[in-house]
């Protein structure tokens, strides 16, 4: 089983040096907006491919907690992209972002820090599902 | 096989019953709808504002039509309706699948793919009937278990003349999925063969043929119905019908007889 998910972010930062989660995150295949990705244990989420879009010194990070049931999760930045000048950055054909859900209870989370806070930022990600390799 | 994983014409198809260790030999002697095989359903059949259990033992209600919510399954079997246009011709408006006990020599080989894949499905022959179990039947698993008891994004079915076959779907992610279906599916014209040295051989595994161990541990009385009144295999009450038992390759000469004598009866 091989499932494809396109995720989109987006967020306005009012004010220099903010970070946040993307909260509002959308996908085709899913209904509403979501903030994270959990998945049943067994499955695999793989991370292809970042596109990034708004001002300089967008970064985005890719955050993985082992446990989002908790009152208060622990997130650990996985991965990260910056954006060195305003535009567009795709980051693709590269080794994908692997994390095994093991126990159902991980999450992964989307955020930002913004070094200008000024203007719209953006990024899409293409998520891969599976569960055909060994765990 | 041709590249959709159906049988082709003339080809043999078996079917193996778990739950009586014997298997039904069918020669395809046409397929009704070569060249025309996929049928793009469209969302599942779950309507608006629908309740379903979730895995947590709480009950969550699909936000549009075609959506499973985040965390649930569903509790019973579902059949597919049959499109508006089709509705008035179908054998049964609400299972574009169903087939009346006149399409005794008519099966429908189906293979289901549903879209998110990481969907659980889950087969029950009949509908009602729980199939899916482990350990003799002490548990009953499916798509309302976690890490058991189901297959994601596809599943391979038969449907039976006069009997029921039921799907059950489950969303085990912390995401309320969008759904959709599509069918590839064989509508075979079958007979069995006439010859016990033709059985003995494909299920000796000599005469090619496509091996479908279908989900029935339980033999339901529908399912009995299905094999003794319809295909009529013999059957000495209180021992279950008598289907194709698989012999040892040294158990010819017994296979012929035990062969020879159920397809005195069969009636496909």
């Amino acid at each position: 089983m091989r499932w494809l998910l396109t995720v989109r972010g987006e967020a306005s930062p009012t004010g220099s040096g903010q970070s946040d989660d993307f909260k509002n995150l959308v996908s085709p295949d899913v209904h509403g907006t979501f903030d994270r990705l959990r998945l049943e244990r067994g499955l695999k989420a793989k991370v292809w491919a970042r596109r990034l879009e708004g001002t300089a010194g967008f970064r985005l990070l890719i955050q993985f907690s082992p446990d989002v049931t908790v009152a208060t999760p622990t997130w650990n930045p996985i991965d990260s992209a910056n954006l060195a000048s305003a535009g567009s950055l795709e980051l693709e054909k590269r080794r994908p972002v692997v994390v095994q859900f093991k126990t159902g209870a991980e999450g992964i989370k989307f955020s930002y820090s913004d070094a200008t806070g000024a203007g719209r930022i953006a990024f899409v990600a293409e998520v891969e599902v599976t569960d055909e390799e060994e765990p | 096989m041709d590249e959709l994983g159906l049988v082709q014409e003339g080809g043999y198809l078996t079917l193996y019953f778990p739950c009586l260790e014997a298997a039904i030999v069918f020669r395809v002697r046409s397929r009704e709808n070569r060249g025309f095989e996929v049928i793009d359903y469209g969302p599942l059949p779950i309507a608006s504002g629908t309740s379903l259990p979730t895995y947590e033992g709480t009950v969550a209600t699909a936000p549009a039509d075609g959506v499973l919510p985040a965390r649930s399954y569903t509790r019973e079997a579902v059949s597919f309706p049959a499109p508006d246009w089709m509705r008035y011709m179908v054998f049964d408006q609400n299972d574009v699948w169903r087939l009346s006990r006149d399409d005794k020599d008519r099966i429908f080989h189906v293979r289901a793919f549903v879209h998110p894949p990481a969907l659980r499905v889950e087969v029950r022959i009949p509908k009602g009937v729980p199939q899916y179990a482990f350990q003799r039947r002490r548990v009953t698993v499916g798509v309302d278990k976690v890490g058991i008891g189901a297959t994601r994004g596809s599943v391979e079915a038969i449907h039976f003349p006069d009997i029921q076959t039921g799907y059950r779907f489950g969303n085990d992610a912390h995401l309320d999925l969008r759904t959709f279906v599509r069918f590839v599916y064989g509508e075979y014209v079958v007979e069995i063969p006439k010859s016990p040295e033709v059985v003995f051989d494909v299920l000796q595994r000599r005469i090619p043929s496509h091996w479908i161990t279908l989900p029935v541990t339980i033999l339901d009385e529908e399912v009995r119905r299905l094999l003794v009144d319809i295909y009529r295999f013999p059957v000495t009450p209180p021992e279950p019908p008598r289907l194709f038992k698989l012999y040892r390759a040294d158990e010819r000469d017994r296979a012929m007889r035990d062969y020879a004598e159920i397809l005195r009866h069969v009636a496909v």
